[in-house]
């Protein structure tokens, strides 16, 4: 039997309705400003070189005791936990009564080019959680770290443990390499050193041409094909076009941290086989002893799940919760599904401990 | 607006064009000998045309780039299938017919010959503007510098130098032997990108052959082109996730790498001469303020005052001790920090500076003596300071 069965007529009629759709689409997408970003008021509470650390506001006042603290990754902005009013982690996350802090990176320049992780990870985070910690007159604060900033929350938490009562990772890269790992797998011939010699800090416009060609059709031309279906309707266009702003507003990589970053996680996988320093202190997973929610996305093709789940084993942890969300690396915190299931999920996990 | 048209005539140029060629297709579908309108005339032009009238507007643009290359590429592809819909029955093998189709369908008109029946290549080539720039945009940036080193001649790569100009030419050699290097690296990931293209026309046939069974048949364009979008990443997947596509990778990278290094050096080499600051220079100064800092926060941060402060405590039980034995009290001594010196400064000092408008204050974040403090290891609430009044 033939596998297509396309009428000719139709064909045609689709083709027309695509052109048509295009034609119309357009006049609405030149007539649209630039699109907005962030839903929830916050103020800044810390600040140093490039680095905000900002504390949102809810409508009404925290229930929890103890804050979160986020830290993001720095290949990409942290307003995607924040995007817009219907798609916000953090919103949600103040509706339960959690009190929010999120560490904004800011934009590396070439005066940054020599930050290492210590300085990111001994550094920064430290005083970020020193500064959250003593604002909220507690000990210990909760650490939620996402995708690299997972990462960096694991290095954290091993070699301040008593720094953090609770640990949540969302689409942690743990295993650098899994086999179905493409970003990794790319990494594993490149000359480290001379790349960050050459380059200094990493244009940011080339990392996210890396992310493109990990999927380059589908993220390429299907996508956009598929932006022709809501081209007549304006919210739909704004939503599209503010996560095509989100995608392509990239920091440059601060050389030095990158190189430390390229050659220990995803060259020499050391978050899982030993032997990672950041700075003078050792890293050992066996050290993160508090409570841990890890949260992956089953169709992540970024951090593929496996690389998440690794935590599970390498964890020191007697209190390990996995939460694998039908989804992607971004529709985990964008998606109808993600504002339904992540926050609570979250908040829930908190209040039992 | 391009060609000084108003949009008003493009608009009208559009749709006229549109109406003509909806009208020759309908006519050519609908004949029981379809007569072709001229191929000469794509339809992928109009969109064309819609870029040029859009290209100038600044609004969304880089929006509308992607959208309008991505439109243009699958246009095409629907031309092509719309046209082997219309044609005649596809005889004994549909799927491969299909196959054909949608592979012609990528060919567009005038295309790089490199690109034909190579829709991976085209994908990956298309990957660039804003936000997005691969290694052939980083190449770009020193195009200029190797056109001169190739007029010199490729044939004296190995020549022994010698003479008042011999640095400069050994340095000439190295740039063109790795950029004869980065060459055949590219060829070879070209290559395996034509097969990953081949690999995915084959997953495409197997698919379409899994869709012959009733109730799973493609009935639509979109259909038949998320088919192919599958298969191209499945084909894409097996390569890029092979032994041979790592090393091929590594291979682009590290040598384009070793080409924008020796342009680096002969920029450089060049500024020197003309008494300009270098890249080198930069750095060499951002690393010793980073070294600086680091110095600065292990003598003054948080480890070295919990010393400071043992220490201190030891000191001053000390005195205690002797002061007991001696039946009178210790004179206390008091060891201010930097920063308790700073907050001991003339008050009005401290108001003018809190009057006085300077980039930090812009924000309600901590002072410069708060970053201090924090660079110290000392977390810093950061309450909107008041103003001096």
């Amino acid at each position: 039997m033939n596998p297509i069965r396309i009428d000719p007529q139709k064909a045609l009629g689709e083709a027309q309705t695509f052109s048509q759709k295009l034609a119309a689409g357009m006049k609405v997408l030149r007539s649209l400003d630039e699109v907005d970003y962030g839903a929830t008021a916050k103020e800044e509470v810390y600040r140093e070189d490039k680095l905000v650390l900002y504390r949102f506001k809810g409508e009404k006042k925290p229930t929890a005791k103890t804050p979160i603290l986020i830290a993001y990754a720095l290949v990409n902005r942290p307003y995607m936990v924040d995007l817009q009013d219907d798609r916000s982690l953090v919103k949600n996350l103040l509706a339960l009564g959690e009190d929010v802090y999120l560490i904004d990176w800011g934009y590396p320049d070439q005066s940054d080019r020599y930050l290492t992780l210590d300085d990111y990870i001994n550094g920064y985070i430290d005083r970020c959680v020193g500064a959250v910690a003593q604002r909220s007159g507690v000990d210990k604060i909760n650490l939620l770290g996402i995708c690299q900033g997972g990462a960096f929350s694991l290095c954290y938490a091993s070699i301040n443990p008593g720094k953090i009562r609770n640990l949540i990772t969302m689409v942690t890269p743990v295993d650098f390499h899994t086999p179905d790992n493409m970003l990794s797998h790319w990494t594993r011939s490149m000359d480290a050193d001379l790349f960050v010699d050459t380059l200094g800090n990493v244009p940011a416009d080339l990392m996210n041409w890396c992310y493109l060609t990990l999927k380059p059709v589908r993220l390429f031309q299907q996508k956009y094909i598929g932006l022709v279906d809501i081209l007549d309707d304006k919210a739909e266009l704004e939503n599209f076009l503010r996560m095509e702003k989100w995608i392509f507003d990239s920091p440059d990589q601060a050389g030095e941290a990158f190189r430390q970053f390229i050659k220990d996680f995803y060259q020499a996988n050391k978050l899982v086989t030993g032997g990672l320093k950041i700075g003078d202190k050792d890293v050992d997973l066996k050290n993160v002893k508090m409570p841990v929610l890890n949260i992956f996305a089953e169709q992540d093709h970024l951090v593929p799940p496996n690389a998440s789940r690794a935590l599970k084993q390498h964890a020191g942890t007697k209190d390990y919760t996995e939460l694998a969300f039908k989804g992607g690396h971004i529709g985990i915190y964008v998606s109808g599904r993600a504002q339904r299931e992540v926050p609570s999920a979250i908040h829930e996990w908190l209040a039992q401990r | 607006m391009s060609n000084g048209k108003s949009t008003q005539d493009w608009m009208k140029d559009w749709q006229a064009m549109q109406k003509q060629y909806w009208t020759a297709w309908t006519d050519a579908t609908r004949s029981v000998k379809p007569e072709m309108p001229d191929p000469a005339t794509p339809w992928h032009e109009g969109f064309e045309q819609w870029a040029r009238l859009f290209g100038d507007s600044g609004k969304q643009s880089e929006t509308l780039d992607r959208l309008m290359a991505s439109a243009k590429g699958y246009t095409a592809l629907m031309q092509s299938m719309v046209s082997a819909a219309a044609g005649k029955p596809f005889g004994e093998n549909p799927t491969q017919a299909w196959a054909d189709a949608v592979r012609q369908g990528f060919n567009l008109p005038g295309v790089d010959a490199a690109l034909l029946n190579n829709p991976m290549a085209s994908m990956l080539r298309g990957i660039r503007g804003e936000g997005a720039r691969g290694f052939e945009e980083l190449s770009a940036s020193f195009a200029p510098f190797l056109a001169q080193a190739k007029q010199e001649g490729m044939s004296w790569l190995q020549a022994p130098a010698f003479g008042y100009a011999r640095e400069h030419q050994e340095h000439y050699q190295k740039m063109l032997v790795a950029f004869a290097e980065f060459q055949e690296a590219v060829k070879q990931y070209n290559a395996l990108i034509m097969k990953s293209s081949q690999r995915s026309f084959e997953i495409f046939e197997s698919k379409l052959a899994e869709r012959a069974e009733p109730g799973r048949q493609i009935d639509s364009l979109r259909g038949l082109y998320d088919v192919w979008v599958d298969a191209a990443e499945e084909a894409y997947a097996e390569i890029a996730l092979s032994p041979e596509f790592r090393k091929v990778y590594g291979d682009v990278v590290n040598s384009q790498m070793r080409v924008r290094s020796q342009i680096q050096q002969e920029v450089e080499r060049i500024g020197v001469d003309l008494g300009m600051p270098t890249r080198t220079e930069l750095n060499s100064v951002h690393k010793r303020l980073h070294d600086l800092r680091r110095e600065f926060r292990k003598t003054y941060g948080a480890d070295a005052a919990a010393q400071i402060a043992a220490l201190h405590a030891e000191v001053q039980a000390l005195k205690h001790e002797l002061a007991g034995k001696q039946g009178r009290s210790a004179p206390v001594v008091n060891v201010a920090t930097p920063a308790q010196k700073a907050s001991a400064a003339p008050k009005h000092k401290r108001a003018a500076a809190a009057a006085k408008p300077r980039a930090a204050s812009r924000s309600s974040g901590p002072s410069f003596s708060d970053a201090i403090s924090a660079m110290k290891g000392k977390p810093v609430s950061a309450k909107p300071r008041r103003s001096a009044k």
